[in-house]
């Protein structure tokens, strides 16, 4: 009887240190691309279009976002009968906002232009990292209302950092937490991540956004992935 | 075979263990609201800045409420280290990576309050993320950390250790790997631990150390010993010798020492001895000379340890003490700071000099921190940092309530827990000084608290003109001298509200505000003489300010369910009812210790339950004989017999348990180190994290009887909200394992909220929400899919969507009872706020529908008309109906605008196509006669805000905005406007009419005629 027990106690150990030994942030990054749709879908998106909304008390803000891959970004937003703007691209970025009074587009602050830079790379921050010049590494876990989640912090090439919080199940990103300057203020920047959808194109995208700052999750309602776009869209008119 | 078996079995058994169980995050959108606030702040322990020219990055460790950062000067702080231990000793930085950061917990300031940390941590991403490391969890109080300027792997820290027990967890340690190891370098006995380290910045191998032999016990404190004394190493720590030439005889008690950075041969040192003095070295400590000093430089050592040499002028002297003093001239003479930038307040722990501009400075106190320009001379209070140390919390009926309490040091206080624009530092107000503790006030009179000051100095004050009349009993000829704790109770009754009490080592009570006293008990405590020598405390220094007074009363509880039944809890271990208001007493101190609990504790709370008279609550304190461990239990039967409450999650000495006032089964335990909540009786505990900083020092537990509101005071942290707790009871396992409840919703009052005015910026705490919440509970994150959450009205007909949350656990979310706001005219150049505006709804049933995911689920809601309010049910179907009109008005508008723009988009579009050269000028006409009417109605030039344009949109929204936004029935004139601008909109629509009239059947056939449009087209 005596040996058998130690032995199934021996196993017992094994079989508990197997499941919570350490993965390393290689192989929690490359189970992360898997489950949002594997790198080769993703290599294949270099244009895509997003219509969102935000509802506050009752009004409904339409966003629409534009997207080309490393070149430029546009997003529009509409409430009060009033559309304003953000275009981005590498060597420009403005900011449109007739509900703050402006009239005419003004130029972005420099922190935020390279802040937005850093999203102009669509195919997924985190595909082909190394190729990219970014650095990453494991954090620990941390626990993201009730799920302990997989800590992980990305420096990227620009400099920027950016921590991701995986759910240990399903491998998507369910946090990101940053640092944005603002009015040369660093002020954190939180964004829970949900909704994971499959796109016909085999990409997997959180379709809804909670963001620190804004008063209801933005909901993604429609994505083409890859259409055309008239490039008059990106220029500041 | 055999094994394999096995482990199937345990498999097999998991699920048992993962069925849903309540804890932190099940309630983690029950986010706290942190009070503060900064209006007194708290005991400051260290300040650390980044060397640039700027000082831009502050880091200030504090007593009881963890490390804060400022990246702006000072301009605002940001608490970095929310989920640790959250007394700080020491901090510091690497100035040569200045992301590196360590952080020694456990301040050093070894008063009879003092909290205890749990070790080193580092961070290497500037205060974001830490780690503890080194293995020094035991030595529970840190006084500095050293880095060696040349080699910053390399780092000293001086560790005092324990105060109330024998440990060999002290000493100096040093570190060669950046706080990975340490090992011990220089260690005297277990009594006597490491007070102060300082490295020769020109000679890094030359180390100055200070060692501090100190105790204390509940009832004395020694500092002082053979010890004691300060050494010098030459090879970085490896040997020491002692330094005695010119020093005086031992024993020493604690030494403040202080080498000037740029001449670093210069030493000053402050050495408690029985003739405490300043000395001064200028030959690296070899010998001493001793100097005159000032009362304030040789002013209490133990708690008073601070001496520090600008960084680039020798004879320039700092000591941060009782008040602050400074020397130009090496130490020889001290002046004093002035108060022309305010009174500064007293007890110095910790003094900042930016090493590149040595004008600017900052102080920490016993009450917040300072920032000079000017060398110290003047001073600037900074009130941005909340970490007020509050013994006790107070509530009242008000609406919004007030919540009061006495802080270390700094008085008793009371403020609003809401208050339009946010509670700001301006809110609180001082209604009496000394160190505060319990403030209460009186349940019936509401201009009436009682307050006090240590050792029992109890008053009566007026909350309108903070006046005071002092109440404290007094021993009459036959009785011994009264021994009042520190921290003195004063208690209202929770049965009969006129009841008051108050405790030496007997029980005193007054039905009258304190005008006549009657002692109703004898001696509670175990009065032993021994423990009654306080004349004799100190040690070297005598120190002797009622911190120390032992045997006395420190806890008292009327049953709320019979005045006659009353609980008193001692300091020395009595546990004592009655059940005939006084005349019998029964001690049950040795029932408690049969369940485990050693003697002689602190009584620390009682809490007789609400819902039963034989079961009480009590929490024991053991703390103060080296014994940290969570001593909390319950018993049913009168205090015979005990069963104590265990859980994993159990840290710091307890101080207070609370019972739910609906649920027998929610209980709220508050120790040194965190706030822990039992859904089910005290069966089992999870730690509170919601907005709570992990680790926070809860000293008292209030639950408002109308709120619902859970009131923390937190020593360190200030007052900490959470607002409405009801959610947490009544959680039943049933629910918990539903994957959706949606919890019932009391009847909702129609409110705009519940202040006005405008929020002026200046920081302050959020309020309580002033809309009911609608709640409910998740089982599990949602893998896939969104929860939508609508309100429909009684027709069916949809009237809201609300923004929803997706927490695992308990959601709270909130309706504004408003429709949409309605679709206005657009194509203007100018935005008007009437699209954001909507009316509220009328009183009646609605339908909550909660999709989550593919499920919906449906609960009744119902809104109901505030019946108290002078805004009758009449005054609101005549607001509603006026607000209609108003919103219909803007919808007609919109209407006829885009009507009319079509038709300019239209006659735009093909001006350039059509040929007929006589259509094409009547097309022209047209459009500008279209021009010239949506030029009534919305603004078409403005291009700045600050060239206003009003139109007929902008004038309905006016009205609409007065009468949507306003309690109140709209007035006369309101009410002829909406008659006139009604008949404006209708114009409107005519006189599109009427231009389309004039043209549109003309230029159509002709267009058609040319193939342009269709003919059915509308223009």
């Amino acid at each position: 009887m005596k040996p058998y027990s130690s032995i199934s106690l021996l196993v017992l150990a094994f079989f508990f240190a197997g499941t919570v030994q350490a993965q390393t942030v290689e192989e929690v990054i490359s189970k992360h691309i898997e489950a949002i749709g594997g790198k080769d879908a993703w290599k294949k998106v270099n244009t895509l279009k997003m219509e969102a909304s935000l509802s506050v008390q009752g009004m409904d803000i339409p966003i629409n976002i534009y997207q080309i891959n490393n070149k430029a970004f546009r997003q529009d937003f509409t409430a009060m009968n009033m559309t304003g703007y953000t275009i981005v691209s590498n060597d420009s970025g403005w900011n449109f906002n007739p509900l703050q009074g402006q009239s005419k587009p003004e130029p972005m602050p420099a922190d935020q232009l390279s802040a937005q830079k850093d999203q102009l790379d669509i195919q997924g921050e985190l595909v082909d990292y190394k190729e990219k010049g970014h650095k990453v590494e494991m954090l620990g876990k941390e626990d993201v209302d009730g799920t302990e989640a997989i800590k992980v912090k990305l420096t990227r090439k620009s400099g920027s950092e950016v921590v991701y919080l995986f759910d240990p199940k399903s491998f998507y990103i369910i946090r990101s937490t940053s640092k944005m300057k603002i009015n040369g203020q660093d002020i954190e920047q939180i964004a829970n991540l949900s909704n994971y959808t499959k796109l016909p194109e085999g990409i997997v995208i959180p379709m809804t956004m909670e963001t620190s700052g804004a008063p209801a999750p933005i909901v993604i309602k429609k994505v083409e992935v890859n259409p055309t776009f008239d490039p008059a869209l990106f220029i500041v008119k | 075979m055999r094994t394999l078996v096995v482990v199937l079995c345990l498999l097999s058994s998991i699920p048992v263990f993962s069925q849903t169980t309540v804890n932190s995050s099940t309630f983690g959108s029950m986010e706290a609201r942190q009070l503060g606030p900064g209006t007194m702040s708290g005991r400051i322990s260290a300040i650390e800045g980044v060397n640039d020219e700027n000082a831009k990055i502050i880091y200030v460790g504090t007593a009881g409420g963890g490390i804060w950062k400022s990246t702006n000067a000072g301009a605002s702080f940001k608490p970095i280290f929310d989920k640790y231990c959250q007394s700080i000793g020491a901090i510091a930085i690497n100035q040569k990576n200045p992301k590196v950061i360590y952080a020694g917990t456990g301040e050093s300031n070894m008063r009879n309050s003092v909290s205890i940390g749990d070790g080193f941590y580092v961070s290497n991403d500037a205060g974001d993320n830490w780690t503890k490391t080194g293995g020094l969890d035991s030595t529970e109080h840190i006084a500095k950390i050293a880095i060696d300027p040349v080699n910053p792997d390399v780092i000293f820290v001086a560790a005092p250790g324990p105060l109330w027990s024998d440990s060999r967890h002290r000493g100096l340690f040093k570190s060669v790997d950046a706080g990975k190891t340490f090992e011990k370098v220089l260690y005297i006995n277990d009594k006597a631990g490491c007070a102060d380290v300082s490295i020769d910045p020109k000679n890094s191998n030359i180390i100055y150390a200070t060692t501090w032999e100190f105790r204390r016990l509940p009832y004395l404190f020694n500092s002082g010993g053979q010890g004691s004394g300060i050494w010098k190493s030459i090879d970085a720590g490896k040997t020491w010798k002692e330094l005695k030439n010119g020093l005086p005889a031992k024993p020493f008690g604690r030494v403040a020492l202080a080498l000037a950075p740029s001449a670093p041969e210069n030493l000053l040192a402050i050495v408690e001895s029985a003739n405490t003095g300043l000395y001064i070295s200028s030959d690296g400590g070899e010998t001493w000379k001793q100097q005159s000093a000032s009362l304030n430089v040789i002013s209490r050592p133990f708690y008073f340890s601070t001496l520090v040499i600008d960084p680039s002028d020798p004879k320039r002297v700092y000591r941060p003490a009782y008040s602050f003093s400074f020397s130009t001239d090496g130490g020889y003479s001290f002046a004093e700071a002035s108060s022309d930038g305010g009174w500064v307040h007293s007890d110095h722990h910790a003094l900042w000099i930016n090493p590149k501009n040595n004008s600017h400075m900052w102080l920490g106190t016993d009450g917040g921190i300072y920032l000079s320009l000017d060398k110290g001379n003047t001073w600037m209070f900074n009130g941005g940092l909340p970490v007020g140390q509050f013994y006790h919390v107070a509530v009242d009926n008000q609406k919004p309530y007030n919540v009061y309490g006495g802080l270390q040091d700094n008085g008793s206080w009371f403020s609003p827990s809401s208050a339009p624009g946010g509670v700001k530092n301006a809110d609180w107000k001082s209604i009496y000084g000394g160190d505060g503790f319990w403030v209460v006030p009186d349940p019936t009179d509401p201009n009436m608290a009682y307050a006090e000051s240590q050792g029992g100095d109890v008053n009566r004050v007026d909350t309108r003109t903070f006046k005071s009349v002092g109440i404290r009993p007094q021993p009459t000829a036959a009785e011994d001298k009264l021994r009042w704790n520190w921290n003195t109770p004063i208690v209202t009754g929770t049965n009969n509200k006129k009841n008051l009490y108050t405790g030496a080592q007997y029980l005193y009570r007054s039905a009258d505000q304190g005008k006549t006293w009657a002692r109703i008990s004898p001696d509670l405590t175990t009065n032993d003489k021994r423990k009654q020598e306080q004349e004799k405390s100190g040690g070297l220094s005598a120190d002797n300010t009622s911190a120390e007074n032992h045997c006395t009363i420190f806890t008292v509880a009327e049953s709320p369910l019979d005045e006659k039944l009353v609980w008193v809890g001692t300091d020395d271990g009595n546990l004592q009812y009655t059940i005939d208001g006084g005349k019998t007493w029964v001690n049950v101190a040795k029932n408690y210790a049969l369940s485990g609990i050693p003697a002689q504790t602190w009584i620390s709370s009682i809490e007789p339950s609400i819902f039963d008279k034989n079961v009480v609550y009590a929490t024991f304190d053991n703390h103060m004989y080296g014994d940290h461990k969570t001593y909390s239990g319950k018993s049913t039967d009168m205090g015979k017999t005990w069963t104590m409450f265990k859980s994993d999650e159990f840290t710091g000495y307890a101080h207070k348990i609370k019972e739910d006032i609906k649920s027998k089964d929610l209980l709220f335990l508050g120790t040194e180190m965190g706030l822990f909540s039992s859904v089910d009786g005290g069966k089992s505990w999870f730690r509170m994290k919601n907005n709570i900083p992990w680790y926070a020092l809860v000293r008292d537990i209030q639950i408002h009887p109308e709120t619902n509101d859970l009131i923390l005071a937190t020593h360190g942290r200030g007052i900490i909200i959470v607002d409405d707790i009801s959610a947490m009871r009544n959680l039943s396992a049933d629910i918990l394992d539903k994957d959706v409840y949606v919890f019932d919703t009391k009847p909702m009052v129609l409110t705009m909220g519940n202040f006005g005015g405008n929020s002026f910026p200046v920081i302050s705490a959020p309020n309580a929400p002033s809309l009911p919440s609608i709640q409910y509970y998740l089982k599990d994150r949602l893998a896939s899919g969104d929860v939508k959450v609508e309100v429909y009205d009684s027709a069916g007909k949809f009237v809201q969507n609300i923004p929803a949350t997706k927490r695992k656990g308990i959601n709270r979310i909130y309706w504004n009872m408003r429709m949409k706001p309605p679709k206005t005219a657009s194509g203007s150049s100018k935005v008007d706020y009437g699209a954001t505006i909507a009316p509220q709804v009328m009183p009646g049933n609605y339908t909550l529908k909660i999709k989550v995911a593919n499920k919906e689920y449906e609960q009744p809601i119902k809104v109901v008309h505030d019946s108290s309010s002078s805004f009758t049910i009449k005054d609101r179907e005549l607001q509603h109906k006026t607000a209609m009109e108003l919103y219909n008005m803007h919808e007609q508008l919109a209407k006829n605008v885009a009507d009319i723009m079509d038709k300019q988009k239209l006659l735009k579009d093909n001006l350039d196509k059509v040929k007929d050269a006589k259509v094409k000028k009547q097309m022209q006409e047209y459009y500008d006669k279209l021009e010239a009417l949506r030029a009534e109605l919305i603004p078409t030039k403005t291009t700045s805000i600050f060239a206003d344009e009003t139109r007929l949109r902008e004038d309905i929204t006016q009205v609409y905005g007065s009468v949507c936004n306003t309690e109140a029935v709209p007035n006369n004139l309101q009410l002829e406007r909406v008659t006139s601008l009604h008949q404006k909109v209708n114009e409107a629509d005519q006189k599109n009419a009427t231009i389309s009239k004039q043209y549109e059947e003309r230029i159509r056939a002709a267009l058609v005629k040319e193939g342009l449009v269709k003919p059915n087209v509308k223009m």
